[in-house]
């Protein structure tokens, strides 16, 4: 919003946003999106909304906001705002909008007079004004929703050939942060909007020709490295920890050192009390056997009731017991095999004798030792199997060390091959499993059994087992299961059902054995990653720390492919015409032709508007047009002095203008004449006033034929307001008539006034004007 | 409120002397605010542009045609030129490698990337 000299307020930027908040108390703010100040409130109840719709206005609550700001920072106070407004709009806008707009103003402000102009004109005159373009010309306006293209003739805007494509910068920056984003999925936090815009603004250009400069990118030349713009996110690298000194080094030595010898005393502490502890158990025992030898036969369990044992053969063997501990304690070599054949013999001894001679307890018994005796040969055989196959590896890992100490390069080779084909196979082996499992994901199968699943040959057998017997059944009801032989079919089947995993793992296995060798030998290997040539979704591998290059952001091909959607809005499925065959489209509308109308507006093209900022835009739509116009067409494409405030100035230009005054219309007008009037309301442009002319063209009933008036202003000045009530007119063939009647399914309260009005252009022409007011 | 805040004037006051009503009477708290305005579809829909000439302009008359040019293919994930559609996700793509990592999406990108170029499947 600007303060236009001369008392008058223009409108020019409609667009702002809008917040809500609560802070204890809900305030509203107008603005632009400042994130700074955004932390002073709490925004999770409402956020920032626009009143437009496209470039409609459409929220009246929220464009009262914004025109409450406007005034308010433009120090209105007083009980109304006393100003006549000029308010810019979009290219035909819809009634409704208007009139609500008009309404608001009125009544909510009590405005006395009001008028609305389109921006891209406003720029245009002002251009003109500066001389920048001529009287002839075409104004490209891209704004944030949309793009206009409106041909001038005779300084007048046509807007029957005027052309609009529903992108804008929103689509550009929404496009850019699309890509961002999942590009990177990790910094999804950082890609806020307005980072975007700002990146777009920074560093987006229009590439002069698409094609050729994704060529270059894809080739990957230099030309194309220089153009890669790095965006680095804030990075903390970790505190690096210094390789210890040799003091640390020593020093931790030590320490561990002390800790050993100190496990290793307590340990040998330990022996030794057990030693002789051990030791001391033997001395009573051989004493006891001693005392024994010397009491009778009889005494004996009395004797040795008191010490806990029963008989003399348990002594003894408690005394073996304890020397074997003893020793073993002393650390020397028991052979306890040898000790126990003996005595698993003697456990076997039932074995040999056959069962008929045996007792049932006997029998037992003999089982029992068949079973301990077939346990412990099991036992042994598979120690025997893996000492041997310790052996057979110890063998295959000297042949090649030989080997590999005899050929290196070639070995390396060989390993590196079979590197290659291991993980080959298992990357597709898992990709089958990813893939079958992520179609699955979107059916959301319950079950769990896709089609990724049945990839082995196991399922694929049992599934075509199925399907055959699903359909071998004809046509007609599904008839399987009456008969029994029916049920043979699962028989076929094998029960295996993820005997694919078990190969799987083998292969695994084999593969980080492999790749384990290959990195102990080869000091080059490094463990594959499916990095390309462009940056995809990177996953951080987790055996590395994140680096510096893990928080760049790098925009190479965004920077041009982002812009381009607004010559192809195709690329982001708009199905409409791209800026420079607009312009083509446009000219073709033209109503009126002829006198190499179509050169001087070529001849100057006028770009406005915030998107038309972009580097090469000038270029790309010159080329553009050059391929639609006849060859050696004047072309020339000139940017606006200031695209994003030049609406503005024209505006405001516009308003300090003398005969401003004539082009509004006042609250009565607005209540005398209504919304309907307001359809056909437009803004006179030139300024130079040779004569009233008021077209109005409307014919009985219920249909109107808007201002036809219009397109037939060639190169006349057309200034008039619709002022007054009783038009008293000079010319003759204007009458006026006051009539008033009722319309069947209206409201009462119609004032029509009957018009006849002249429009001159080597001809005259007589026309009715019926204007129904509605109020 | 803070210094910064007032700063930077983008707070609105509550009473504005120059409106015959104030916002917080027309629209009180805690009542639905306003949610029945048109959309630009119903608006235009409201509009009923068929009645009138179809030689004046107005909002629906000025919108582009569709191009004439046949639309060019682009690759969904690099910018390249595309010659090649995946049968499965239906995304074009431009070299082996980007078929690869095409082919290692999750489901909920290769939508979005579809979403990018309006060519996703909406289920409604």
């Amino acid at each position: 919003m600007g303060y236009g000299g001369a008392r008058r307020l223009a409108d020019s930027r409609l667009c702002k946003d809008f917040k809500g908040f609560e802070l204890g108390e809900t305030v509203t703010i107008v603005g632009d999106h400042d994130p700074a100040l955004m932390k002073y409130f709490d925004c999770t109840r409402s956020s920032h909304r626009s009143a437009f719709d496209g470039n409609v206005v459409y929220q009246f609550e929220i464009m009262e906001y914004i025109l409450d700001y406007g005034f308010e920072r433009m120090g209105a106070d007083g009980s109304q705002v006393d100003h006549p407004i000029l308010i810019t709009e979009c290219v035909c806008n819809p009634v409704q909008s208007r009139s609500k707009l008009a309404e608001l103003l009125f009544e909510g402000y009590g405005v006395p007079s009001v008028a609305f102009g389109v921006d891209a004109v406003f720029s245009y005159k002002y251009n003109q004004q500066l001389g920048v373009c001529d009287k002839d010309g075409l104004a490209i306006c891209s704004g944030l929703n949309t793009s206009h293209i409106i041909p001038f003739v005779n300084g007048e805007p046509v807007f029957e050939a005027c052309c609009r494509t529903n992108i804008g910068g929103y689509h550009v920056t929404d496009y850019l942060k699309q890509l961002l984003s999942l590009k990177y999925p990790n910094h999804m936090s950082n890609i806020t909007w307005e980072k975007v815009e700002d990146l777009k603004m920074e560093h987006c250009y229009v590439a002069l020709d698409y094609a050729s400069e994704v060529r270059l990118f894809q080739k990957g030349a230099k030309e194309a490295e220089e153009k890669n713009r790095c965006w680095q996110l804030p990075w903390i690298p970790p505190p690096a920890e210094e390789p210890p000194s040799e003091e640390e080094i020593a020093r931790k030595a030590a320490i561990k050192e002390k800790q050993g010898q100190r496990l290793r005393e307590m340990a040998a502490a330990k022996r030794s009390s057990r030693i002789t502890e051990l030791e001391n158990e033997l001395q009573g025992l051989e004493f006891l056997l001693h005392q024994l030898e010397n009491v009778q036969e009889n005494d004996v369990p009395s004797f040795l009731s008191e010490t806990g044992y029963i008989s003399k053969l348990e002594i003894e063997s408690a005394v073996v017991r304890v020397t074997q501990s003893l020793k073993k304690a002393k650390r020397e070599q028991v052979e306890i095999e040898e000790k126990m054949d003996p005595s698993m013999t003697e456990k076997y001894t039932l074995i040999n004798i056959p069962d008929n001679m045996l007792s049932p307890e006997q029998l037992k018994e003999k089982r029992k030792q068949l079973f301990i005796k077939t346990t412990s040969e099991g036992r042994q055989r598979a120690k025997q199997k893996r000492f041997e196959e310790e052996l057979d590896r110890e063998r295959q890992n000297e042949l090649d060390e030989k080997k590999r100490l005899e050929n290196p390069e070639l070995y390396l080779e060989q390993l590196h091959a079979k590197h290659r084909e291991l993980s080959e196979k298992f990357e597709q082996r898992k990709r089958l499993k990813v893939n079958g499992t992520h179609t699955n994901e979107s059916h959301n199968s319950s079950g769990g059994v896709g089609r990724g699943e049945r990839l082995n040959a196991a399922q694929k057998e049992r599934m075509r087992l199925l399907t055959t017997a699903a359909f071998d059944r004809g046509k007609g009801e599904d008839t399987f299961g009456t008969r029994d032989e029916d049920w043979q079919l699962y028989k076929l089947m094998s029960k295996d059902i993820d005997d694919d995993d078990e190969g799987q793992d083998e292969d695994e296995a084999e593969l980080a054995r492999v790749t384990s060798r290959l990195q102990d030998i080869d000091p080059t290997f490094v463990a594959k990653s499916e990095i390309g040539p462009f940056q995809t979704i990177v996953e951080i591998p987790r055996f590395r720390p994140l680096t510096k290059e893990d928080f760049q952001i790098i925009l190479g091909v965004e920077r041009f492919r982002c812009p381009e959607i607004l010559f192809q809005p195709n690329m982001i499925g708009i199905d409409q015409a791209g800026m420079d065959e607009m312009a083509g489209i446009s000219i073709r509308r033209l109503p009126l032709k002829g006198n190499s109308v179509e050169e001087r507006i070529t001849n100057s093209i006028l770009m406005t508007g915030g998107s038309c900022l972009f580097p090469g835009m000038g270029e790309r739509l010159e080329a553009g047009i050059r391929k639609i116009r006849p060859f050696e067409s004047p072309i020339r494409v000139v940017r606006a002095s200031d695209p994003v405030l030049d609406a503005w100035r024209g505006a405001a230009a516009f308003a300090a203008a003398v005969p401003f005054s004539e082009q509004i219309f006042s609250r009565q007008d607005y209540y005398e004449k209504g919304e309907d009037w307001l359809r056909r309301y437009n803004l006179r442009q030139m300024i130079a006033i040779t004569g009233a002319f008021h077209f109005s063209q409307i014919s009985l009933g219920q249909e109107r034929e808007p201002m036809a008036g219009l397109t037939f202003a060639r190169g006349l000045a057309l200034l008039y307001g619709h002022s007054s009530k009783s038009c008293a007119y000079d010319s003759p063939n204007k009458m006026v008539i006051r009539k008033k009647f009722k319309l069947r399914d209206i409201k009462i309260r119609t004032v029509f006034r009957v018009e006849l009005s002249l429009v001159e252009f080597g001809q005259a022409q007589l026309c009715f004007s019926l204007a129904r007011t509605l109020l | 409120m803070e210094a910064e805040v007032l700063e930077a004037n983008i707070l609105l006051p509550t009473h504005l002397s120059f409106k015959r009503i104030q916002m917080s009477e027309k629209y009180p708290k805690g009542h639905a605010r306003g949610r029945h305005w048109k959309h630009l579809k119903q608006i235009l829909q409201a509009e009923n542009y068929q009645i009138y000439s179809s030689n004046e302009p107005n909002y629906v008359n000025i919108e582009s045609p569709p191009s004439m040019y046949p639309s060019k293919k682009f690759c969904d994930i690099t910018g390249f030129e595309a010659p090649y559609i995946d049968p499965r996700t239906n995304l074009r793509y431009a070299n082996t490698d980007v078929f690869k990592c095409i082919r290692s999406l999750p489901n909920e990108y290769v939508q979005r990337y579809l979403a990018l170029r309006n060519a996703a499947v909406v289920l409604k």
